[in-house]
């Protein structure tokens, strides 16, 4: 295998500055968002949400708001005739038929000439409710004689797996050591900066389009077509500038998407709806929050012989992405180590509560808090430095790990060591506290959509030699686009200044299943690889046809003798008159083959791993339990790393948004009610709040990758929690295992209180 | 709603009055704009003096329209009510702190008003006018009805000015607080005192705290029992049991418990204590030992 | 809905309206000229997304109301770059990796600026301070913070110059 594991590598040399053309409109303030976006004659779309969290709709009288000056259609449950639909349990409906089940459940939807008309409108409606007795609690909407939200749904459990392998029985008996506890992690919100809109546009003879920035707009537009049952081919989504997405703009909000579709449908007029932060909060989807009791055998040596965890995901109300959030929850983080046996068991449960999705990681950081944590309960158990116990147990290249992933490339223990080496693990400040963590993520699920295990890209030349990319693959400013740029340029032999990457559009864009999953740069990259390869051999062989002699490529000039195109805009040009017109284009496919899996899930389920080691330095007030974080060192192997400068503000994001979910973010309920809807409550870092970062690059050369890369955007936040966690239970000799880490839990801690009153 | 920038102060009253309780005071409008506008508002902001920080005779004047970004960076503040200083720089953010002003901290009256607290601590005075033409002057903590509802009824009253005593030798201020966060962020505890010393002794004492009541609140007796006290690690830990007894707090789901927060009052009342004492100290030219 | 007439300076021009004084400032730039580069990420005062200078201060557009910008020179961040000439501090976040959704950056720049003005040799401490008021979910901050620092000396030529 061409790998060459453990060392710190320059990155690719001089395409470390290169930006890609959006940079330029999005510093001038010129970069059209969702939000800055509107077209002629748009009306207003609001909603109508359930302010109980659980009740029968017993009447809806929308006379009021239909009679009023400027109201152009008001929608109910009613006079829709929508089937159920969602992403991966069909439980939602676009407005609320007979019963709301949170506190936000979209009950009716209006279009108005202006925003406050629209609320006007609002106002006008009146709805009859009859409550129901509501669940917040999963461990008590398990319990026999439970409210129930679903009928198709009974005993509120909208997902479970219980899940074996080896055989963890004999683990426990055989083990010198059991190290157990609960670990608790909130919902948690993308918190991407521009809330969630769509202008919906229809008319009977060009279908409909939507106007909204989605991270995976080839879904959203399948669902949409399906629940308005419309041809696929008459529905397009188009991607204005996204104001970020972490996981939240996979499906976005596939409710405000179908009812401002309802309503263009409706009016024949365009019609934004827009999310407004509380909004974003109450009603746009966090990560589900878990409940994790897990317990870990190990041998005296340090050995872990196996795993056990039982596992409740809180769902809300409707089910969203939050079952495949679950299963990635329940499984990943266990090829971190090379464990024997595991047994889990995991409901995801129903409760009247805001309906949860996904974010970044997918859930895989909330099971690293919990291992990792209980890995350094372990190495003070054993007496066994936490580094050393890891390094005795972490995967290594060459490994099926427990679930079958097979590890081709992998630097995790010299991450492990970098990390810690970086972090002064053998020099510790005294009155600082020390920790590490380790996790593995998937790039490039094949599991994701069966069908769609690949990527696909256009290379097509342009009259002036410029090449233009079409791909499925969205950027967001994640460096996506930079990225295509670079690997076509490589390709191509072009200056990357000369490719401009073009997504964003469902008509001529080629389908995707989105930026989610790690599987851009590894997958989509080497679709765009593939397809400026068949391009430059088109190009040479044209150049070859047209001169009758064999010709070379060097940059972009064509080298031959006489007779030979200059350049590719004398081929391009030359193939346009041959064919009338067509621009000459380069086709990539990457099909990677189907995963080889079971059904209990065992088997390789994507094309390639990446691997992370983080360190945190931090400091405990002992007087009050606040928590300085000072350092954070996170020591990544994700392959050859493509563009250094987005590679690093990748790990400074994520990072921070480890600190984040680490000690500050969570949702706060009283009831059903979310308590801190906003920005002020909701805490994510400022300035002054994210410590040093240091990213590390532990490059190896992975097969799978476009030019040995793998993708690092999802597991840059993963270690961060865990690292955190063991940092503080190191500087406070007292653990906590309740997300976020606030200065109260610790002091609780420290103190030895019993609980917060 | 109409909106009126007044350029004087018989402007402003008078439209107060013509607009018979219909017409509110405004300054910075942090806090009013997110509420439920009234008919009418008068912003003062532009009135002549609104903004003035002076010294005289060792009381110091500031305008009630002065931003929190000025109040905290006023080399006056700074070196003679130091806790005020620190109070306005410790809110929101620079954006916030450059347009929200003491005036509207205080009216607005927020039981943990950063400004407000430190002004307290401070012994600040208030100076009003209503729309009769009566003027009056309070303290600042007498400014207070119930929780978030001020004494200043601000559609015929209003805040002109603050003043404080100025600190002078052997007299320091400090103020403090405990946030979740380290920029916009509401405190869950915050803190202020202002001390003298003489002879190595604590002399009139104010010793600030809040959230506890509707108004920044003075532990009086832990200010009576530092009356004649050294300042020094025994005393520290003596106020900290104090001032931790001497309140009773809320617990708050978006904040904290009451037994923490009960808890912080007393790290924080003696923290705020040691710093002030260190900068009386320095004023009073004896070095820290 | 009463309306009145507000005079002030838009970005070095003079500007008249005639608009409801309650409305906020961000949406007369947005809604009334057109200027969509100041974004809205809240509304309430706790992202900095809207920021924008007042009287060269940097404020939260979101919780001005308009009949207070009677009189007084508002500064978007339209008003940084014409044509192809940009800013010191556009370029510099364009190059240094500060950029990633750019949904805070007008914002943020906008911070930057005004601080840039009163501070033109600043420490990385006082550069965190002066955008801890603006919200980025996507950089972690640092791009950000060594773009200002890479913008400052240009700046302060710039402005000398
Ligand atoms: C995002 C954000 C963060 C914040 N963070 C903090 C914080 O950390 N700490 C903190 O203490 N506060 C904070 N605040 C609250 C607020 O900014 C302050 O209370 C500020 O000082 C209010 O001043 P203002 O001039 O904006 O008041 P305004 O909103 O103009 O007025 C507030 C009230 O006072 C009245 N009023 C104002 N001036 C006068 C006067 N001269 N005479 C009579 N009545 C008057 C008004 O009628 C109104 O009722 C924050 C606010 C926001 C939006
Ligand atoms: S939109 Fe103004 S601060 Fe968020
Ligand atoms: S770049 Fe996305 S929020 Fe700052």
């Amino acid at each position: 295998m061409k790998t060459d594991t453990g060392t710190v590598k320059v990155p690719i040399g001089e395409e470390k500055d290169f930006q890609s053309a959006e940079i330029w409109a999005r510093v001038t303030g010129k970069a059209v968002y969702g939000s800055d976006f509107s077209l002629p004659g748009m009306l207003y779309g609001k909603i109508l949400r359930s302010p109980y969290p659980h009740a029968l709709v017993k009447n809806i009288d929308i006379s009021g708001a239909e009679s009023l000056p400027g109201v152009r259609a008001v929608l109910t449950g009613a006079g829709l005739q929508c089937k159920k639909y969602g992403i991966a349990v069909d439980d939602e409906l676009p407005l609320a038929l007979e019963k709301v089940r949170y506190i936000g459940d979209e009950v009716a939807a209006v279009a108005a000439v202006d925003p406050e008309t629209a609320e006007r409108a609002l106002e006008a409606i009146s709805v009859g409710y009859e409550n129901l007795p509501a669940v917040y609690d999963p461990d008590k909407a398990l319990e026999e004689g439970a409210p129930q939200l679903h009928e198709d749904f009974p005993g509120n459990t909208a997902w479970q797996r219980d899940l074996r392998r080896g055989n963890p029985d004999a683990a426990f008996k055989e083990a010198d050591l059991v190290v157990e506890n609960k670990f608790t992690i909130p919902a948690v919100h993308p918190a991407y900066l521009e809330p969630i809109s769509c202008v919906a546009v229809y008319d009977p003879y060009n279908g409909l389009i939507l106007h909204t920035a989605l991270q995976s707009p080839d879904s959203v537009r399948a669902i949409v077509a399906r629940v308005l049952e419309m041809p696929l081919s008459r529905v397009r989504v188009i991607g204005p500038a996204m104001g970020g997405g972490f996981g939240g703009r996979v499906y976005g909000n596939l409710k405000l998407y179908i009812i401002s579709s309802l309503l263009a449908v409706k009016t024949g007029r365009p019609v934004k709806l827009e999310l407004t932060r509380e909004e974003e909060f109450t009603v746009g989807r966090p990560m589900v929050s878990a409940s994790i009791k897990m317990r870990m055998a190990l041998r005296r040596d340090g050995k872990i012989l196996a795993r056990e965890a039982d596992i409740i995901t809180d769902n809300g109300a409707y089910s969203a992405q939050a079952p495949w959030v679950s299963k990635t929850l329940s499984e990943r983080n266990d090829s971190v180590y090379r464990l024997p046996a595991v047994r889990t068991r995991l409901r995801l449960v129903y409760t009247n509560k805001v309906p949860t999705a996904q974010y970044r990681a997918y859930g895989n950081q909330a099971a690293n808090f919990a291992t990792e944590s209980l890995m350094d309960m372990a190495a003070g158990e054993l007496g066994i430095d936490p580094l050393e116990l890891r390094l005795r147990n972490c995967t290594r290249e060459g490994d099926t790990t427990v679930h079958g992933l097979q590890i081709e490339s992998c630097a995790l223990s010299s991450c492990l060591q970098e990390a810690a080496k970086e972090i002064g693990w053998g020099s510790k400040k005294e009155g600082r506290g020390y920790g590490l963590s380790a996790a593995i993520h998937a790039n490039g699920s094949l599991v994701f959509d069966k069908n769609f295990r690949g990527s696909s890209a256009l290379a097509r030349l342009e009259l002036d030699g410029r090449v233009t990319i079409f791909t499925g693959e969205q950027d967001y400013g994640q460096g996506t686009h930079a990225a295509f740029a670079l690997i076509a340029a490589r390709a191509l032999d072009l200056d990357p200044q000369l490719i401009t990457v073009q997504s964003g559009d469902t008509l001529s864009s080629p389908y995707s299943t989105g930026a989610l999953a790690m599987r851009q740069t590894t997958i989509g990259g080497r679709a765009v690889q593939l397809a400026a390869r068949d391009l430059r051999e088109k190009i040479t062989r044209l150049a070859a046809e047209l001169s009758g002699q064999q010709v070379a490529l060097e940059k972009d000039i064509l080298a031959g003798t006489s007779g030979v195109p200059r350049d590719f805009a004398a081929v391009a040009y030359y193939y346009h008159t041959l064919t009338s017109g067509l621009n000459l284009t380069g086709e990539g496919k990457f099909v990677p083959g189907p995963a080889d899996y079971d059904e209990s899930g065992y088997g390789n389920i994507s094309l390639t791993y990446s691997f992370a080691a983080h360190a945190a330095e931090v400091e405990i007030d002992r007087a009050t339990g606040a928590l300085t974080v000072h350092r954070l060192v996170a020591a990544h192997d994700s392959g050859r790393i493509v563009n250094y400068r987005s590679a690093c503000g990748q790990v400074y994001g994520g990072v921070t948004q480890g600190i984040g979910m680490s000690c500050y973010e969570g949702y706060l309920f009283d009831g059903g009610r979310v308590a801190n809807p906003s920005f002020a409550d909701y805490r994510i870092p400022t300035s002054l709040d994210v410590p040093e970062i240091v990213p590390l690059f532990i490059e190896t050369e992975d097969p799978a990758g476009p030019y040995g890369s793998k993708g690092i955007g999802e597991i840059v936040m993963v270690p961060v929690l865990g690292a955190i966690a063991n940092a503080v239970a190191d500087a406070a000799g007292a653990r906590v295992t309740d997300l976020p880490l606030t200065a109260e839990k610790i002091y609780e801690a420290l103190a030895g209180w019993e609980c917060a009153d | 709603m109409s909106y009126l920038v007044a350029t004087s102060l018989e402007e402003a009253l008078t439209y107060l009055r013509d607009s018979g309780g219909r017409a509110r005071v405004v300054a910075g409008a942090t806090d009013l704009y997110l509420k439920d506008l009234p008919h009418s508002l008068v912003d003062l902001s532009a009135l002549p003096g609104a903004s003035v920080i002076e010294e005289a005779d060792g009381l110091i004047t500031l305008g009630a329209c002065l931003t929190h970004a000025s109040a905290a960076s006023s080399i006056l503040i700074l070196s003679r009510a130091t806790a005020l200083a620190e109070g306005c720089m410790a809110i929101g953010s620079p954006q916030i702190r450059n347009i929200a002003t003491l005036g509207g901290n205080v009216v607005n009256a927020a039981p943990a008003a950063d400004a407000a607290v430190a002004l307290v601590a401070l012994g600040a005075s208030a100076v009003l006018v209503d729309t009769g033409g009566r003027s009056r002057e309070e303290a600042v903590e007498d400014l207070y009805v119930i929780f978030n509802r001020s004494a200043v009824d601000s559609t015929s009253e209003i805040l002109l000015k603050l003043t404080i005593k100025s600190c002078g030798t052997g007299e320091g201020s400090a103020f403090t607080r405990f946030a979740p966060r380290r920029a916009l962020s509401l405190p869950l505890v915050n803190a202020a005192a202002r001390v003298r010393i003489e002879n190595g002794c604590f002399r009139e004492v104010r010793l600030v705290v809040a959230p506890v009541k509707p108004a920044p609140t003075r532990l009086l007796q832990t200010e009576a029992m530092l009356e004649g006290m050294a300042p020094c690690e025994e005393t520290w830990r003596l106020v900290e049991r104090a001032a931790s007894e001497e309140v009773e707090v809320r617990s708050s789901l978006l904040r904290c418990s009451a037994r923490y927060r009960n808890h912080l009052v007393g790290v924080l009342a003696a923290r705020v204590l040691q710093a002030a004492s260190e900068r009386a100290r320095e004023e009073e030219g004896v070095d820290g030992r | 809905m009463k309306k009145q007439v507000i005079i002030f300076q838009l970005n070095g021009e003079p500007a008249e309206i005639h608009i409801d004084p309650a409305k906020s400032l961000l949406k007369v730039i947005r809604e009334e000229f057109g200027l969509y580069g100041t974004k809205a990420g809240c509304g309430k005062g706790e992202c900095g997304a809207c920021t924008v200078l007042l009287e060269g201060q940097a404020v939260n557009s979101c919780l001005i109301p308009a009949g207070k910008i009677n009189g007084c020179s508002v500064e978007t961040i339209e008003n940084l770059s014409r044509g192809e000439d940009i800013h010191p501090l556009q370029k510099a976040f364009a190059e240094k990796g500060a950029v990633q959704c750019g949904f805070c950056t007008p914002g943020m720049i906008m911070s930057a600026y005004a601080f840039l003005k009163s501070n033109p040799r600043p420490q990385p401490p006082e550069v965190r301070t002066a955008i801890s008021g603006n919200l980025c979910r996507c950089t972690g901050y640092k791009q950000i913070e060594a773009a200002i620092l890479a913008a400052a000396p240009e700046m302060d030529k710039e402005n000398k110059g």
